[in-house]
């Protein structure tokens, strides 16, 4: 593992060198470097829309092709944890998982890589005038609740409205309570519910820009479980070259604008690193 | 085999085009699709890659329309599930074989889907079955899909499988008695303003019956207006006209010989 890092380490310097020169000669770092080099990488589902673009640019970049796949994070763990599937570069959420693959050995060593935030969306407008989560406990607040989905994200969700002591009402008054967050917010964007308690990230959906308004919610509330991301290098990576560096490239601040488009806080931000030292995000 | 499968070769074109157009979303639905009831809650769904997602609202407009006009032309010309069934029919043992009563009786299955799907969809508000695999690889994600699935989410899939493949023994089992898309364009078939009749000049002689894939005859129930049958037909009864019209249609038989509604697309 040790060995690990140190090849880790003076890729990075190489890699930082190359990028040196590269601003000098205009051209890329890794240009056509790994050409008809294949990666397979995993990530939690709720990233696939900034890895998506984040995974193209590096292809454009390197020549390389990312065969990516997004799903429930705690699925693919499942798979990768019992040895039914295998991948070379897995982005999950919840820290405990990461830890668990490395204590398996199964993860070489990870990364923070972003973290979620929760918000209160409304309908556009905010028809109902909530200004913040107290509202959910209102009595002419109707909430769409999707505490059924596949966890942290519902779950998650009551869990900050149980903290806020609006629960009992949000349940109460919640015209929709299914096991899909999407179809919860398809609800409050026609307008057919006044709040809901959802990640950013869900208000960023091209199904949803434009139709939502977003409040925050204020940070004692949010239980850490789902709050961050890492991105870590499996023992299956077979270019190792290939792997450090589409992991350097996904941290890079080249690819902090796709995560933050998608709602995220990547964590080579400030805001991120303030995060990733509050969560203790290391790979210990 | 493969002349008769040709015969009608418009059709087959117009099949193939479409299999290229909505065949990708075909599979999806099967072997993808999270929801109890795939290809009409499109407009949220978590699975990024599929072409559904795009594709849903305007294929089911022009899907209603062409009812309206064609009656089931939909399953005879363009749905992907139709033209595999076809496939498979080819190899059926039990061609000819299924009595008309039972075919009648059984064609009711496909009803029986339909409320079973409408309950999921309006009621219990489509539930999710499987993790949806919001993007990868087609087959590693199927992979993926059945071994974080809920049972019912993989029985649902084993009797959708099953019943496609069934028609390797009775020529279109899925389509003739399970479809709940093909139920819905029944019933609405209905009201459709074209579609093959059977004139006067028809003699019972079932010639239309054998040719056709789908063992019925025209206007009949099952009737996909493939007009495969016309040619079959001796005493030249078969033709395209106006179901809602039979009075600028002298010829239509409603009388000797069977009964009214054999020229209505009837299912009840
Ligand atoms: S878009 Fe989603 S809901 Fe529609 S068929 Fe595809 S997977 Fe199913
Ligand atoms: S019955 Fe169903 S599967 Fe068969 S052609 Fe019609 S819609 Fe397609
Ligand atoms: S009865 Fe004729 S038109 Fe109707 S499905 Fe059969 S072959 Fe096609």
């Amino acid at each position: 593992m040790a060995k690990d890092r140190l090849n880790r380490r003076a890729f990075l310097k190489a890699g930082s060198l190359a990028l040196g020169a590269s601003i000098f000669t205009g051209a890329s770092a890794f240009a056509g470097g790994f050409t008809n080099k294949t990666l397979q990488a995993w990530s939690c589902g709720g990233l696939a829309e900034a890895f998506q673009p984040a995974n193209h640019a590096f292809e454009q970049k390197t020549g390389a092709a990312i065969a990516y796949t997004g799903a429930f994070a705690g699925a693919l763990g499942k798979s990768l944890l019992s040895g039914t599937a295998e991948t070379e570069v897995f982005a999950p959420r919840v820290l405990e998982l990461a830890r668990k693959l490395r204590a398996q050995g199964k993860m070489r060593w990870f990364e923070p890589l972003c973290f979620t935030r929760y918000v209160v969306a409304t309908p556009k407008g905010n028809p109902a005038g909530i200004e913040g989560i107290a509202d959910l406990s209102r009595d002419d607040v109707r909430t769409a609740l999707a505490p059924d989905a596949s966890p942290p994200g519902g779950k998650a969700s009551l869990i900050i409205m149980e903290k806020a002591g609006v629960v009992e009402k949000a349940r109460k008054n919640a015209v929709q309570s299914g096991d899909c967050v999407q179809t919860a917010m398809t609800t409050l964007a026609d307008g057919k519910a006044d709040a809901a308690v959802i990640e950013l990230r869900i208000s960023r959906l091209p199904c949803f820009a434009g139709r939502l308004e977003i409040l925050p919610i204020p940070e004692k509330y949010i239980p850490p479980a789902p709050v961050p991301f890492t991105i870590g290098m499996m023992k299956w990576a077979k270019n190792l070259d290939l792997a450090e560096a589409f992991i350097e490239y996904i941290l890079s601040e080249k690819s902090q604008r796709f995560f933050e488009a998608a709602g995220f806080i990547h964590a080579r931000s400030s805001e991120g690193r303030r995060l990733t030292h509050k969560y203790g995000v290391t790979d210990a | 085999m493969l002349k008769t499968f040709f015969s009608n070769w418009k059709r087959r074109i117009v099949q193939f085009i479409s299999l290229g157009l909505i065949g990708e979303w075909s599979f999806y639905g099967i072997f993808r699709c999270p929801f109890a009831v795939p290809y009409i809650g499109c407009g949220n769904c978590p699975v990024i890659q599929c072409p559904g997602r795009s594709l849903w609202l305007w294929s089911w407009i022009l899907i209603g329309g062409s009812v309206l006009v064609f009656g089931r032309a939909f399953c005879g010309w363009i749905c992907p599930g139709g033209l595999v069934s076809e496939i498979l029919s080819m190899g059926s043992f039990l061609k000819s074989k299924l009595k008309k009563r039972v075919s009648a009786g059984l064609a009711y299955g496909k009803y029986f889907v339909l409320v079973l799907a409408l309950y999921f969809f309006f009621l219990a508000q489509n539930p999710r079955w499987a993790i949806p695999i919001r993007t990868g690889d087609f087959f590693k994600s199927v992979g993926l899909t059945v071994e974080h699935a809920d049972p019912v989410w993989i029985y649902k899939i084993l009797f959708v499988l099953a019943a496609l493949g069934l028609s390797l023994a009775v020529p279109m089992f899925w389509c003739r008695f399970l479809c709940p898309t093909g139920g819905a364009i029944e019933i609405l078939s209905r009201f459709s303003l074209f579609g093959f009749l059977k004139n006067a000049r028809c003699s019972d002689c079932d010639q239309c019956r054998h040719r056709c894939h789908l063992e019925t005859r025209p206007s009949e129930i099952n009737c996909v207006q493939c007009g495969d049958c016309k040619e079959s037909c001796k005493p030249n009864a078969i033709e395209w006209k106006s179901p809602l019209a039979p009075w600028r249609n002298p010829d239509t038989n409603f009388g000797s010989g069977q009964a009214r509604s054999a020229n209505k697309p009837h299912f009840l």
